[in-house]
């Protein structure tokens, strides 16, 4: 009797699993179109989908407000997830989120700063100002943690990430002590929200989240050879200092871009990587398009969520994710053994 | 046959360990010694220094008006009322912070670990951001929200990382979940509160030292010590805890209720600092680090640690206090700015010996 | 336990001597200051400061919650000769403030919070210790401007101000027309109504007339101000998602002004934004939210608003 392949049942099972969450993802964006804090009746949704005419205030809301904030909420899921995996490969810690690594911390400065001395409050504006303030934080962030022989290390990129965010954490602290008005508007920014994000947001991080997405898909292998070790994947023929830049330029791209169009939404990367993990094993060619996957439907589910939660207002994403994300989280840190990397 | 070292042997051998540990000891006495100084300068600057116009021998005659009796209506008000108890709460919760850090930091064996990280300060922070916006809280009853709200943290995240034992990756993760959680629950406060209230929240937040009353000095003074001697009968355990699990386990410590009590310890001053200043960002993250930079090998953090973290505090306060003319700024955002330089050097120097801690 | 017990012995025993207190106010929380005599070296929030200076009382201090270029209330004043004790919320330079040797340190009282402007307990300054520099005292954050500013007419008399002074008259002179040009204005368009609110990036915010001392003025005075359905628990603002604005058709829309034209701009940047047919029309005005203190800025504010009502088509809305 031939011997079961099982390397490749696997392989089908995965891709028929990730088929299977796609049309998961797919069913949750219709959801997001056809649910929200005004009821539109299902009619009206298909009608102002397929009819491009349509007027009236629910057509505008439809075509202006959830299609891009449904489209947004499936590219910012899928950047969250993938950077999040993306660190976490890199830097061989579990623990690695954008949060901890300065991408927020950078964003936030720029958005404060830029608030505080240009005056400059729209959206649009935001997403300029964080993209900007997260790459540059990331920059410092590798700079200084190459520093010195070894190069970046998984311990010295998290110190580093440290390090940037005290110290933009504390510029960005005394900002707000003093500016009363950068405070009134930065404490809605800082919560994560999709709301009120149109088509103009949407067309501005669309070419970034796009690119760092394919980007990202392509460094499954690179990553499965770092995470035996540099010597290792030298030996396997890896350039890992090429590599690294790779990945760490997918990762600026994704969650500088994320950050930037959503605000800070800190804990989907550090949790759906894991929840990816548990289901695909170590192998980061799996883990990331899993990732990809899954983020968005917590993401748009939070979002609807939130939506409906607080008539005739609306939850923030940020809110919503953290109140559901945690104690999963937790559960699964209980439950299973989250293995090193 | 006789192939044991002769006694001449023992000695010469003997002899060279004893050198070096009298070599560490000295360099950590050196290191004490000189943390201590540095202290009693930055605190003589901080009675020294400040805009109200006052002569040293007036500082000197205000000191000593407990025992004189001499009374200077206003230069006592600020000598005695001002300065004197902020450098005394700088002090008190510096060396809370610090001792909290260093403990942190070697039970979960990660340089990184501290309470701010592993979500307890976010505890004592959503605790008083809700008192604050919420009920209107202040005074004593802020300080014992914030205190309930990071000992329940702390014992929340304990009780979820529990499962025969504890071990410190589970801690950590637990804390982290525990802290996102916390801080959508403020982002979500901050929403919905109005704008005043937002500024109040956010400058306890920052951790200020504007307006300590000697009592708050006092009070927390007395903590801080009692807390402290605690730790010298459970320290001998903490030494063993360095050597990893096993060996401490077959040196006889019961690893288990050691680990629990300094956590525990730990906690507590934090807690209990935070309560009185609100969070002092880093200092509980870089007192350690700095503390075993200084001593190099010759182990023994605690007190150094203890030292360090009243120095920087007092220093950043003297910063924040005075480096900008016309604005005073709260010290917490000093501390940051100070924890990033702190944090690029370990990582500049820590290379040279390959360790990062 | 010792401390209440020694200040009642002491209040009895003052009680007991004959009044030699010369200078006494009662402020808005209901607590009396009574000091030896009027004070002169006045320390005050810039509120306050905007309030009084206007009156003829000029401080030696003040203290703001931001960079004094920044604040509202203090727009037009002359500062000259002042010295300023802070500019970051709740980071009074005590030392400073020691050294101005003030008699009193004015502040506006906030019943609800029960606490003084910038000296609030939750955080910032305080209180305790800087009461023991000089007591702290002020009028009541209530219900209208109007009444602020009378307060403000009260404090300042008490401090020695005359109010007889020919600029101060015209000032409130001023400020008696603006008032009643806005009350016919409203009488002549009697289904006029409006709604004030502030726009946030993922959310409009619609203000409830009772939470602004401002906004209740104007419903005294016959504007018809909506209130939200459902405000927070504090009765203040009713969080609208951009997807249901159109809940509310007023025939003006009122934005708060007081970050400029940011706030508008954030509304405009909504697609539906227009769908309050208001809006549409661009009858939208300011809402000067909070920072007035004085009877020359009202009136201002208030000939802006008759102008804006005088022109508003009142059928557009509900």
């Amino acid at each position: 009797m031939a011997p079961v392949l099982t390397h490749s049942n696997r392989s089908r099972h995965l891709a028929a699993g990730l088929a299977l969450l796609l049309a998961l993802m797919v069913l949750m964006a219709l959801a997001s179109l056809a649910v929200g804090a005004r009821a539109i009746p299902l009619g009206e949704v298909i009608n102002a989908l397929f009819d491009p005419g349509t007027t009236g205030t629910n057509a505008t809301i439809l075509r202006d407000l959830r299609i891009p904030r449904t489209l947004l909420a499936l590219l910012v899921g899928a950047a969250i997830g993938l950077s999040g995996a993306i660190m976490q490969g890199v830097t061989r810690n579990p623990l690695a989120d954008p949060g901890l690594l300065g991408i927020n911390a950078g964003a936030a400065l720029f958005v404060v700063l830029g608030i505080s001395i240009v005056g400059l409050t729209t959206l649009t504006a935001y997403v300029w100002l964080g993209f900007a303030g997260a790459a540059i934080a990331t920059v410092l962030v590798y700079a200084v943690a190459s520093l010195g022989r070894e190069g970046a290390t998984p311990i010295k990129l998290a110190l580093a990430g440290a390090a940037i965010t005290a110290a933009f954490g504390s510029i960005t602290t005394g900002v707000l002590m003093t500016d009363a008005t950068t405070l009134d508007a930065f404490r809605f920014w800082q919560v994560g929200s999709l709301a009120g994000r149109g088509t103009d947001i949407l067309v501005s991080v669309t070419p970034f989240l796009a690119a760092g997405i394919v980007l990202a898909l392509v460094t499954g292998r690179l990553l499965d050879a770092m995470a035996l070790g540099d010597d290792i994947a030298r030996g396997l023929g890896q350039r890992v200092l090429l590599s690294r830049c790779v990945a760490a330029l997918a990762w600026i791209v994704l969650a500088g871009g994320a950050t930037a169009a959503a605000g800070p939404i800190a804990f989907v990367g550090l949790t759906v990587p894991h929840a990816a993990r548990a289901i695909t094993g170590p192998s980061y060619r799996w883990i990331l398009p899993y990732s990809a996957v899954m983020a968005p439907i917590l993401l748009l589910g939070a979002d609807i969520l939130g939506r409906v939660l607080a008539p005739p207002g609306e939850l923030q994403v940020g809110i919503v994710t953290a109140a559901l994300g945690a104690p999963l989280f937790i559960l699964l840190v209980r439950r299973r053994r989250l293995a090193e990397l | 046959m006789n192939t044991m070292p002769q006694p001449h042997e023992f000695i010469d051998i003997g002899a060279d360990v004893a050198g070096i540990r009298e070599a560490l000891a000295r360099r950590r006495l050196v290191v004490i010694g000189g943390l201590a100084l540095l202290l009693a300068a930055l605190f003589t600057a901080a009675m020294v220094m400040g805009d109200y116009p006052v002569t040293l021998p007036e500082i000197l005659t205000s000191l000593l008006s407990p025992f004189t009796g001499t009374t200077q209506k206003g230069i006592d008000f600020i000598v005695l009322g001002v300065r004197l108890p902020r450098a005394l709460v700088a002090v008190a919760a510096g060396v809370a912070f610090g001792l909290s850090g260093v403990l942190f930091q070697d039970v979960l064996r990660n340089p990184l670990a501290s309470p701010d990280i592993i979500g307890i300060t976010i505890g004592s922070a959503t605790a008083a951001v809700a008192a604050i916006i919420v009920l209107h809280w202040g005074g004593g009853w802020l300080a014992s929200a914030a205190l309930v709200g990071g000992l329940a943290t702390a014992g929340l995240i304990y009780l979820l990382a529990w499962q025969q034992g504890v071990s410190p990756y589970r801690v950590v993760l637990v804390g982290i979940g525990i802290g996102a959680v916390m801080t959508a629950m403020m982002s979500y406060i901050f929403t919905r509160a109005r704008l005043v209230e937002v500024q109040e929240a956010v400058t306890w937040l920052t951790g200020s030292l504007n307006g300590s009353q000697m009592k708050d000095a006092v009070q927390l003074g007395a903590e801080v010590i009692v807390l402290g001697l605690l730790l010298i009968p459970l320290s001998r355990a903490a030494g063993a805890l360095e050597l990893g699990d096993d060996t401490a386990r077959a040196l006889g410590s019961r690893v288990e209720r050691a680990r629990f009590l300094l956590l525990g310890v730990g906690v507590t001053l934090c807690a209990l600092a935070t309560a009185v200043t609100g969070p002092i960002a880093f200092v509980s993250l870089m007192a350690g680090p700095i503390a075993r930079l200084l001593l190099g090998p010759s182990g023994g953090a605690i007190v150094p640690a203890a030292l360090t973290g009243a120095a920087v505090t007092l220093c950043a306060d003297l910063i924040a206090q005075h480096l900008f003319f016309s604005v005073q700024l709260p010290v917490g955002v000093v501390t940051g700015g100070i924890g990033a330089l702190f944090l690029i050097a370990m990582l500049i120097t820590a290379n040279r010996t390959g360790r990062t801690s | 336990m010792l401390k209440p017990l020694l200040t009642a012995t002491f209040a009895l025993l003052l009680s007991a001597l004959p009044a030699v207190a010369e200078w006494t106010y009662t402020d808005g929380g209901g607590k009396t200051v009574t000091l030896p005599d009027v004070p002169k070296r006045i320390v005050a929030h810039a509120n306050v400061a905007a309030g009084l200076i206007p009156l003829g009382i000029r401080p030696v201090g003040i203290y703001v919650d931001g960079p004094v270029k920044d604040d509202p209330s203090l727009r037009g004043l002359d500062l000259t000769g002042i010295e300023i004790l802070g500019e970051a919320w709740g980071e009074i330079d005590i030392e400073k403030l020691a050294a101005a040797k003030p008699d009193i340190i004015i502040a506006e009282y906030w019943p609800l919070e029960k606490a003084y402007s910038g000296l609030e307990p939750g955080g910032g300054a305080n209180g305790e210790l800087i009461e023991q520099i000089a007591p702290v005292a002020g009028p009541i954050q209530g219900n209208s401007t109007e009444g602020l500013i009378k307060d403000y007419e009260s404090l300042a008399t008490l401090l020695g101000a005359d109010l007889g002074d020919p600029a101060i008259a015209a000032d409130k002179a001023k400020f008696e027309t603006s008032k009643a040009a806005f009350q016919a204005a409203v009488k002549a368009k009697p289904g006029l109504n409006a709604l004030a609110v502030w726009a946030g990036t993922d959310a409009l915010y619609v203000a409830s007339a009772a939470g602004s001392a401002e906004l209740s003025d104007f419903v005294n005075w016959g504007l018809d101000v909506i209130s939200p359905e459902i405000a927070d628990d504090r009765g203040y603002w009713e969080t609208v998602s951009w997807e249901t604005i159109d809940k509310y058709q007023p025939d003006l829309v009122l934005v708060d002004d007081r970050a400029g034209p940011a706030t508008l701009a954030t509304a405009e940047a909504q697609p539906t934004w227009k769908t309050i047919r208001a809006v549409a029309k661009g009858q939208v005005g300011d809402w000067p939210a909070f920072w007035m203190r004085n009877y020359k800025v009202y009136a201002e504010q208030l000939d802006k608003l008759t102008a804006t009502i005088n022109v508003t088509d009142d059928t557009v809305g509900d």
